[in-house]
């Protein structure tokens, strides 16, 4: 209540109309009625309600009541949000059932190690009907790289359809899987080529209204958000604000939309101490940004994931490989093995999750 | 359209000017701003704000597609490279929008390949051609003219009469630039030289030529400037790529990787198996140059006469390797095409060891100069 008015995200001339007839902070205004304030101190009626709005909405009084949860709210919202299988299941395992609906994902990872190839399985994986276990959804490919390319599309949503057909069962699935087609995959995959980063601010704050139009969204791919950020800035401050609002609108965005967000970086060398290192690209503060943080690298020809930073899960690292199908599981591993019957749960919250089949 | 100036985006003509008055006259100055920079500036609330970002947001956003519109038109997604075993595992050729990168030793045929690449482009479609002009940027001075008919005339002796080739010729728009800022001046303006020459295809040999010779990164400060470069060459000839929608391919040059023994975390460099300790050869210019080509094959040596491509990198092949040699007609695959050695594992393609010939026996090397047409001994 004590926070001062200049403080307020007004128009510089409403601040000093509200300064000058003696308003100095929100205990002042919170009383007051747009028509007095309009009249109290010289302003526009329409400026009235903004502010008086916006005084009101501190936290603390009327929205404390809607944004305060009990944990155990959150857990029952969370896990009727589901996550979104990989089909490489020590992946899923690592992230909990898979790529968490709600939350912000950044992947890291060498060039060819398939970062590309992991959106795109999710992109595809995204729109599993929901008797299968998936989500039902659809989802959004922001391309700033060029690499999206539709004929790898096509080879995984064609597997992915073709691994439901093995596991369709009951009539329910046999009736939704006439819905689940490799054409209906496609037209429910929107892209976007964004060329440069202002293209991408652009996209970003056309975002919401985009999702509040197609509800069904549950998955927003951005690869990569390294790319356009990597040059053209002189002024790496700059950089380092955009990034932070960007960060910002999209924790926002996938927490209001209920949507999946992946972000794809680069990896960069570091020279420390006579030492080169492979880190994350954008430094460190962008470290921060995502609530996830998937590392994909190489050792020698095994590709291997490792979750770094999860507010849920300990940190692992599991090996996978990119087959003709798309990201899978490496087959004959010491780790525990997918059961190939659907039925058998392993997760818990996820009775009838995809699995892959023995490649 | 990050260039879109604001009068164009249905602004008021009192908020351009205000805005003009602190230099932010196209959407690029605006967007680049936060929300309270621009309150500032423009002397409105933050909501008028977020309506006037959106606003302008819409008018420079790129527009939205689905995957299949873009697999509708999949009939003129690729370029045919000729060569079946690759096109089989590229899914049909070179990637039409993207950038493909061929990389390897010296004298082991990418400016072979490229100036067949230029050959085919200038094919008609009805032989798998463009039936376009091609734009061949040739930094090392590489281009040869008379090899380029070479290719032409004993790869397709029937279709390219006396009259054919010379039209051929016409069609490859040459350009020479040796600096790094004519390079990156020629790409900004490429677009204007791309509709001029009608052209479908787009060659950079070398992009690592002209950055390597100017910038010495042992000194402070060049890496991050030569990787700007980079990053700016890239990002110009990934737009002119997808604007034109065609191929774009570039040679890469090769540099000694020196593995540190040393300490290694999960994420540091991981030990490739290496003949000579612990140096080996990769693919020039690093490592964020290799996040920027979309596909990367590798052009290496087994022995003098036998080499090898390795799909290294590409969104849609498996890691493979495909044995041919240097023609008269240019790169000619070897082997039975079913045949050949697809691995899902490969390795990391900015680490990826290139073979090269070292054994040089003068003889043998001008023997198979000899057979293989032209071939470079340095």
């Amino acid at each position: 209540m004590q926070r001062a008015v200049s403080s307020y995200p007004f128009a510089p001339s409403v601040k000093v109309k509200l300064l000058n007839a003696g308003f100095h902070s929100a205990a002042d205004l919170c009383d007051l009625r747009p028509l007095q304030l309009s009249k109290e101190a010289g302003i526009s009626q329409e400026e009235a309600v903004e502010v008086l709005q916006a005084v009101r909405c501190e936290p603390g009084q009327e929205r404390a009541a809607a944004s305060q949860l009990t944990a155990l709210e959150l857990l029952e919202r969370e896990q009727e949000l589901g996550s979104i299988v990989t089909f490489c299941s020590a992946l899923d395992t690592a992230l909990g059932g898979g790529l968490p609906v709600g939350k912000t994902t950044e992947v890291c990872g060498a060039p060819g190690v398939g970062k590309t190839q992991l959106c795109i399985q999710l992109a595809v994986d995204a729109q599993i009907p929901v008797c299968f276990g998936g989500l039902g959804g659809k989802s959004l490919y922001i391309d700033t790289e060029g690499s999206f390319l539709v004929q790898r599309a096509v080879d995984i949503a064609q597997a992915a359809v073709e691994h439901c057909g093995l596991l369709a069962e009951d009539a329910e699935q046999q009736e939704s899987l006439k819905e689940f087609t490799v054409e209906t995959v496609l037209s429910n995959l929107f892209l976007v080529r964004c060329h440069d980063y202002v293209e991408l601010l652009a996209e970003t704050y056309l975002l919401a209204d985009f999702l509040a139009h197609h509800p069904e969204i549950r998955l927003v791919v951005i690869d990569s958000i390294a790319f356009p950020f990597r040059h053209d800035f002189d002024d790496l401050s700059q950089r380092t604000r955009l990034l932070n609002g960007l960060a910002q609108q999209l924790i926002q965005m996938a927490t209001n939309h209920n949507v999946a967000v992946i972000l794809t970086n680069q990896m960069t060398t570091k020279v420390w101490n006579g030492h080169s290192k492979l880190v994350p690209a954008l430094g460190e503060s962008w470290g921060h940004a995502a609530t996830q943080r998937l590392i994909l690298h190489w050792e020698g020809t095994n590709r291997l994931a490792s979750l770094y930073k999860s507010p849920s899960q300990t940190e692992a690292t599991v090996r996978y490989q990119i087959t003709a199908q798309g990201f899978r599981d490496v087959p004959h591993s010491n780790q525990p093995k997918a059961s190939v019957d659907p039925t058998v749960s392993q997760s818990g919250s996820m009775s009838k999750r995809p699995r892959m089949e023995e490649v | 359209m990050a260039s879109k100036k604001l009068r164009r985006t249905g602004l008021s003509v009192e908020l351009c000017d205000r805005l003009k008055r602190h230099q932010i006259e196209n959407c690029q100055d605006l967007l680049s701003l936060t929300p309270i920079e621009v309150m500032r500036l423009a002397g409105q609330s933050y909501q008028q704000v977020l309506v006037l970002l959106k606003s302008v947001s819409q008018s420079c956003a790129p527009s939205m597609t689905t995957a299949l519109e873009v697999w509708k038109q999949r009939a003129d997604l690729c370029f045919s490279t000729s060569l079946p075993g690759l096109d089989r595992l590229l899914q049909g050729g070179l990637s039409r929008g993207t950038l493909t990168e061929v990389t390897g030793p010296s004298g082991c045929g990418k400016s072979q390949m490229c100036m067949m690449l230029s050959v085919l482009a200038t094919l008609p479609k009805s032989m798998g051609g463009l039936d376009s002009g091609v734009i061949y940027i040739d930094t090392e001075s590489a281009f040869s003219a008379e090899r380029l008919l070479e290719i032409a005339q004993s790869r397709f002796p029937d279709y390219f009469s006396k009259e054919r080739v010379l039209e051929m010729a016409g069609r490859v728009h040459v350009f020479r630039e040796l600096t790094c800022q004519d390079l990156l001046n020629r790409l900004k303006r490429l677009d204007e030289d791309i509709i001029s020459s009608k052209a479908g295809l787009v060659i950079l040999d070398s992009v690592a030529s002209v950055v390597r010779k100017e910038y010495d990164t042992s000194l402070p400060g060049n890496l991050a400037h030569r990787s700007n470069l980079l990053g700016q060459e890239a990002a110009t000839l990934k737009y002119l790529a997808q604007a034109f929608r065609i191929p774009v391919v570039l040679t890469n040059q090769i540099t000694t990787h020196v593995g540190d023994g040393g300490e290694r975390g999960a994420v540091s460099f991981t030990g490739v198996p290496s003949e000579e300790g612990s140096g080996y050869v990769t693919a020039a210019l690093g490592n964020t140059w290799s996040h920027s080509v979309n596909t990367r094959l590798i052009f290496q040596y087994v022995d003098a006469r036998q080499r090898q491509i390795v799909i290294a990198k590409s969104p849609v092949a498996p890691f493979a390797v495909l044995n041919y040699s240097v023609q008269k007609e240019g790169i000619r695959l070897e082997g039975n095409y079913d045949n050949q050695e697809v691995a899902h594992q490969g390795t990391d393609p900015g680490l990826q060891p290139i073979r090269v010939w070292t054994g040089f026996n003068y003889n043998l090397m001008k023997d198979t100069c000899a057979a293989s047409g032209q071939l470079k001994l340095l």
